[in-house]
């Protein structure tokens, strides 16, 4: 995998989180609260949004419960686990220092 | 944690496949519903707000594919579907999975039973402590290299150098002997050792112990030690076996201690040793003629030895350089003398790591391993080959499936995946019914009593190579077909107009398999016929003594446990009874069994004064009315008779071939020869008679006649083991009424052999015949396998040209002229096949020819049988593929002719 789309999957993993920080959301509440959000700026594809969730699941970060949407459906609740907590902390600092790096560069040349 | 929780996750996954396929699919639901109600909300209709949804949301299947990927199972989760599918379809098509793995299972089934031979001989090495430290010593020969065994005298000089060697250990050739157990005869290994011989090699008995110096004297009581193999095969492992007495050549030995479990023989090549007696029982074991009562041990002996801390190899070489210069300036007469026996200059150290068997013989050996193991993968390569012809047909059979599956989306890599998991599991489920039938056909030859034992267990390298096997031809064999099937022209295929062009390039994989594996099958016929004729010519060598009416019966009373003079009564008693027998013309007693050689050293007397040079010749112990019995025509002077008592001067009878090698002339009556060890050993020349077949005791067919004398066991001072009687009808019952009489003089004297010279003669025999029947079922397997190859060829040719079959029936082609049309492809595959397998059948037996002969391979020679080039038999074996193929091609051609104009262009 070439380091750019690790840079972009990161970046939606963190969106990810820290949107499921305020609370549990289900799919499609967090692609539209990224997107509200971020003033119309962010749009997150539906065919990368459920493989994340799902990775990060996976991995452990997010766990998922059935539970009432808004329609009154079954819907499919994320929410942060403590230990996606942590990493979003970890992720957060890690996002800080490359946007200003890069914010630097790009000033600087 | 993190890791745990991952393992648990993956677990679910796969352990909650199908509910997570449902929570994957709900969940995406949900989601195109939300977005259809938002955009419903925005003012649009509830089937525009559907269908927008959908175009945003993308590929339903992609994205679940994408989140499944994400869960990391995906791999796993193809890979148990298409092994189920794999499965389903290899059970729909039970035809072709049946043929398939019959054919994996007889290629890999022999296989591994050959490899387990082969394990057992060169790959499985005994535990010996720190093999790096021991080395063999050898006695150098003639040219300098080393010889086959080294003397006892010169181990005890070896044995002396304890400044260099911290032990040294002399064990000698495996010996054939017989012991008594559980109130049979049993026929078993020996070898003699010295007292050090476990030391050295470093390691300890299982039970009890190995025999002490005081035990290795001679005259001292009779001990030995069980094999450990033989003590769990043979005596159950029973402990309580140490300090019991059995009787071995009929003698009372005390078993003292049982040897460690993974010592099979000193001999590094699987052979099994059941005992071990002290060197010094060697004369009461053998008593051979005229060395009755000498106390020199002249047995063949290797010689180990343990390096001292310190010593290096070529210090050790040094010194035994040093002793071989020595014995050179001590025993000048012994570095003068004549052929196999004389000494050379030197001595050779070999690290013991370094060689097998013997220096000499480890090449030679490991050429004819090899070249059993070519022998066999020449059958693997026939059914790989065939199996990928199978499964080219089949893959082109499919090919409209995999057009619609590549159509639906699958990729190409899924697809060839997906073959490769078919031909693994088709070659897996060959692997392990190759298996099956190898450790059934090995049990089957373990239950053959043979006189050696080659211990064949099954052990992880077998299993590993049988696996290996069974892998590799799986990926090889199914990887070149699946990627020719994947490799489709998506349009042609789908519209299966069927008129796509028929492939007319000759050079195609499918056809190129075909020939080779006619031209195998050729060359394995070829084998079979060339070892059947060696077999022939055996059988008519041996012609020259009676066979018909002639039986033998072999007892030993030694088992029963009778003094020497009652025992020659006893013999003398057998012998009467036996003469009178309804219907026995004459009988004898002898040593051994009948035609039995022992190769023995002669030196001649020249006539000129002049010492003779050492010779070779073969002895066979006789007796009065032997010549008589077994019909050997007498040439000149007589044979023996009662005058050769054993206090009368030594005679011997000698065949034509032996008077006029050694004494130039076919009449040598008066003349005489000697044992090179024993000046005074002269033996007249009193006969002289025909050549007959001999047989020693590893028998060869192959080997010529040689020379060869009979002497009288009545002078040799030993014992008569062996009656042997004529009778004008059948041997047969024979048999059976010299077992009366013996049973009648005393109920306890073992039968160790009763049969007819008929059954000994096939059993002598057995071996070339053997080799014959071997080669003849490989090369039967291999046709077996090559026609099925040529049947699923023709029948998908067939298949794929029905619709054009079907045209050319309607515009009036006859029937004969599609058969023709089809057999004609057949016919020029085999024909070619056969002919390429031909010319190299009679290039390898001008090769044979060529270099034909005797050919020295350090322990003895070998005879290799120059083949005639036999115009029958090269067109037998054409013959016999060509109608093979033929009937390979006949079905489907006739299916083919027989089909009606309409079904045959309706025909998919």
């Amino acid at each position: 995998m070439s380091d750019q789309t690790d840079v972009l999957q990161g970046t939606l993993d963190l969106l990810i989180m820290r949107t499921l920080a305020l609370e549990p959301m289900h799919g499609w509440a967090i692609a539209q609260r990224i997107q509200q959000t971020s003033d119309e700026l962010l749009r997150v594809q539906q065919g990368s949004l459920y493989p994340a969730l799902h990775r990060l699941e996976h991995q452990g970060w997010i766990k998922a419960e059935w539970g009432a949407s808004e329609n009154n459906r079954r819907a499919r609740f994320y929410s942060l686990t403590k230990a996606g907590r942590k990493q979003v902390e970890a992720e957060l600092e890690k996002w800080e220092r490359l946007s200003t790096g890069v914010n630097l560069l790009l000033q600087r040349t | 944690m993190r890791l745990w929780h991952i393992l648990r996750s993956r677990l679910r996954s796969i352990a909650f496949r199908d509910r997570r396929e449902l929570d994957l699919s709900e969940e995406l639901q949900l989601h195109l519903e939300r977005e259809t109600e938002r955009l419903q909300a925005g003012g649009l209709s509830r089937e525009e707000a559907r269908l927008h949804a959908l175009r945003l949301f993308g590929g339903v299947e992609q994205i679940k594919e994408a989140s499944r990927d994400a869960r990391g199972t995906a791999t796993w989760d193809a890979l148990v579907r298409d092994t189920r599918q794999g499965l389903r379809r290899l059970v729909r098509d039970w035809r072709f999975t049946t043929a398939a793995v019959l054919i994996l299972a007889l290629a890999i089934g022999a296989n591994t039973a050959i490899f387990s031979v082969v394990n057992a001989v060169l790959f499985r090495r005994h535990a010996v402590a720190d093999p790096d430290r021991l080395v063999n010593i050898y006695q150098n020969g003639r040219a300098g290299t080393p010889l086959v065994v080294t003397a006892y005298s010169t181990y005890m000089e070896i044995a002396e150098y304890t400044d260099i060697f911290a032990t040294t250990m002399a064990a000698s050739v495996p010996n054939p002997i017989r012991y008594l157990a559980d109130g049979a005869v049993r026929d078993a290994v020996v070898e003699y050792a010295t007292a050090d011989y476990l030391d050295t090699l470093g390691l300890r008995p299982s039970l009890g112990r190995w025999f002490d110096e005081t035990e290795v004297r001679p005259g001292a009581p009779l001990v030995a030690v069980l094999g450990h193999q033989t003590w769990n095969r043979r005596f159950r492992a029973d402990p309580s076996i140490i300090g019991r007495i059995i009787r071995i050549e009929g003698l009372p030995v005390t078993i003292v201690g049982i040897g460690p479990a993974n010592h099979r023989a000193t001999f590094d090549v699987g052979l099994v040793t059941d005992f071990w007696l002290p060197m010094t029982a060697i004369p009461a074991m053998m008593p051979r003629p005229g060395r009755r009562d000498t106390p020199t041990i002249f047995a063949p002996l290797f010689v180990k030895a343990r390096l001292r801390d310190g010593v290096t190899v070529s210090q050790a070489r040094a010194a035994m350089d040093g002793l071989g210069r020595r014995l050179e300036a001590e025993h000048p007469e012994l570095f003068r003398a004549e052929g196999e026996f004389a000494l050379g200059p030197g001595m050779t150290v070999l690290p013991s790591t370094d060689v097998r068997i013997h220096p000499a013989a480890d090449t030679p050996f490991m050429a004819i391993a090899s070249l059993v193991l070519v022998i066999v993968g020449l059958v693997l390569a026939i059914a790989c080959s065939n199996l990928a012809t199978l499964l080219l047909v089949r893959g082109a059979a499919r090919a409209r499936e995999v057009s619609v599956r590549l159509a639906m989306g699958a990729t190409r890599r899924q697809l060839v995946r997906h073959l490769l998991i078919e031909s693994l599991l088709l070659s897996l489920a060959g692997g392990v019914a190759g298996c099956v039938l190898a450790w059934w056909g090995m049990r089957a030859l373990q239950r053959v009593d043979f006189p050696f034992r080659v211990d064949l267990t099954v052990d992880y390298r077998v299993l590993a190579f049988a696996i290996a096997l069974s892998l590799v031809t799986g990926i090889v064999f199914g990887l070149a077909p699946a990627l020719k099937a994947t490799r489709v022209d998506l349009l042609t295929t789908l519209r299966d107009e069927g008129l796509q062009p028929v492939d007319h390039r000759r050079l195609t994989l499918k056809n190129a398999l075909i020939v080779f594996q006619v031209v195998v099958s050729v060359l394995l016929l070829g084998g079979t016929s060339i070892f059947l004729q060696a077999a022939a010519a055996g059988r008519a060598l041996r012609v020259g003594y009676a066979v018909d009416g002639v039986a033998m019966l072999e007892t030993d009373l030694r088992f029963a446990g009778y003094s020497e003079s009652e025992a020659s009564r006893v013999f003398d008693e057998l012998l009467g009874r036996i003469r009178a027998i309804p219907g026995v013309e004459s009988a004898a007693l002898l040593r051994g069994l009948p035609m039995e050689v022992n190769g023995v050293a002669i030196v001649v007397d020249s006539g000129d004064g002049q010492p003779g040079s050492t010779l070779e010749a073969a002895a066979i112990t006789a007796a009065p009315g032997f010549f008589d019995t077994l019909r050997i025509p007498l040439l000149h002077g007589r044979v023996f008779d009662v005058r050769d008592r054993a206090d009368a001067p030594r005679v011997a009878v000698i065949t034509e071939r032996m008077a006029r090698q050694y004494f130039g002339a076919v009449n040598a009556v008066g003349r005489r020869f000697r044992s090179p060890n024993d000046p005074n050993s002269w033996t007249a020349v009193i006969g002289v008679v025909h050549d007959t077949g001999t047989g020693d005791f590893d028998d060869d067919v192959l080997d010529p006649v040689g020379p060869v004398f009979y002497t009288s066991y009545i002078q040799s001072g030993a014992l008569p083991t062996t009656v042997i009687a004529r009778t004008f009808g059948e041997a047969a019952p024979l048999v059976a009424a010299m077992q009366r009489e013996l049973r009648a003089i005393d109920i306890t004297l073992p039968v160790m052999t009763a049969q007819t010279m008929a059954q000994k003669l096939a059993g002598s025999l057995a071996i070339p015949n053997g080799i014959a029947t071997l080669f003849g079922a490989l090369g039967g397997l291999g046709l077996v396998l090559a026609s099925i190859g040529l049947y699923a060829v023709v029948a998908f040719t067939v298949a794929r040209r029905s619709r054009e079959i079907g045209i050319r029936m309607a515009l009036g082609a006859r029937s004969q002229q599609v058969v023709w049309s089809i057999a004609r492809g057949v016919a020029g595959l085999t024909g070619f096949g056969t002919g390429i397998g031909l010319v190299l059948l009679v290039l390898a037996m001008l090769v044979m020819r060529a270099g034909g002969g005797s050919a020295d391979i350090g322990i003895g020679s070998v005879t290799v049988y120059r083949p005639s080039i036999d115009p029958v038999a090269l067109l037998a074996i054409a013959a016999v593929t060509a109608l093979v193929g033929v009937a390979a091609a006949f079905g489907p051609a006739r299916r083919a002719a027989r089909m009606h104009p309409l079904v045959a262009l309706r025909h998919e």
